[in-house]
């Protein structure tokens, strides 16, 4: 090979270097999400199965985009009627669990605690537990969920 | 050279500065260690390219740093490569700017009239080294936050002004979110715009005074 064929060479593979930088540089600015979230109601639990006072820990199953997804919640039934609050502590993300003796949520990770209301009585997290939609529809409980 | 390119240079005319740039004299015994200033121009090429990428996803909040960097590494598309792109031509950049340094003080061209030259490449290299210490800081991990607070404190040594250096450096007594800002303002605008000026000083004066030979 002469070596202006070989520079030659070296030029168009410079230029084929370009154009798969050119790709993978498209794909980086591309977002993401694409696809605008909207808020879902999906089947929790019947009604009849929740306590008349108290708290009860609900797994719901639901598909986006063919991947199939479990969620958790704390349902709780009281004077202020059917609350539902995400079981993800507010602090680092740990997941809560209700100690019924105490009547607090605990957080296993760095000992957050919260009353049953949500709010925060003891620990390092910054917020009260967060609130989901929920509403009953004819006897079944429904979780608000944003797909 | 190919019907596209022709199209282009007809109307464009790229062939002419061109060949008036590329084509200069250059001793012939020159060996690649005359290469590593090249290296280094073109890792700061690369630097700016991936940087500019990654500011469309970095965010420089105390609450939104880490994970915006979680995102770019785990999330967007590339972006593992662009971060890593960045990442490793910074610390090639450095080591390449200490090879052509050693080339420089090996084949004695530090000396005048190129002295100045020397001088504005110790200016850009400390520049360059301020970069690194401050892009350091805004993944904003752990290690991030120790090595700034560690290097920060190290100004305090400086007799008198050191505790004002310090609090200069870090926007207030702490390394906070203040911090972050501000290293993220000199890392992305003042250090990048510096170096392009000496950088530009640097080339202007081997251009005008000629590649020194081989002793």
């Amino acid at each position: 090979m002469t070596r202006r064929a070989f520079l030659a060479n070296v030029i168009k593979a410079f230029f084929a270097m370009l154009v798969a930088a050119a790709v993978a540089v498209s794909c980086y600015v591309y977002p993401t999400v694409s696809r605008m979230r909207r808020l879902h109601f999906v089947f929790a639990v019947d009604e009849d199965e929740l306590p008349k006072r108290g708290v009860r820990k609900v797994e719901f199953k639901y598909t986006v985009d063919d991947n199939e997804m479990l969620n958790r919640a704390f349902l709780v039934a009281g004077d202020n009627g059917l609350i539902a609050f995400s079981p993800v502590c507010t602090h680092l993300g740990c997941y809560i669990n209700w100690d019924n003796n105490r009547k607090e949520f605990l957080c296993p990770c760095h000992g957050g605690r919260y009353d049953v209301n949500g709010r925060v009585i003891a620990g390092p997290p910054p917020k009260p537990l967060n609130r989901l939609p929920v509403k009953i529809d004819s006897g079944r409980v429904y979780i608000g969920v944003t797909i | 050279m190919g019907r596209v390119f022709d199209w282009l240079d007809n109307r464009f005319g790229l062939k002419k500065p061109h060949a008036r740039f590329l084509q200069r004299r250059v001793p012939s015994d020159l060996g690649y260690t005359y290469c590593f200033g090249g290296m280094a121009f073109a890792y700061f090429l690369m630097l700016a390219l991936s940087g500019v990428l990654l500011s469309l996803y970095y965010v420089p909040s105390e609450k939104e740093a880490f994970r915006s960097i979680v995102m770019i590494t785990n999330e967007v598309r590339m972006g593992w490569l662009i971060r890593g792109l960045h990442k490793w031509s910074a610390s090639l950049f450095i080591i390449s700017i200490i090879l052509h340094t050693t080339r420089v003080f090996v084949s004695k061209s530090y000396r005048p009239p190129r002295d100045l030259n020397w001088i504005v490449g110790v200016i850009t290299f400390a520049l360059v080294m301020f970069s690194g210490f401050t892009g350091y800081l805004l993944p904003w991990d752990q290690k991030a936050y120790w090595a700034t607070e560690v290097g920060t404190a190290m100004a305090t040594n400086v007799p008198f002004v050191g505790i004002n250096i310090m609090n200069a450096l870090r926007g207030g007594p702490e390394v906070s979110g203040a911090t972050l800002i501000r290293f993220y303002s000199l890392h992305i605008l003042y250090l990048p715009f510096l170096i392009s000026a000496l950088l530009w000083a640097h080339f202007h004066m081997v251009k005008r005074q000629g590649i020194n030979r081989n002793l």
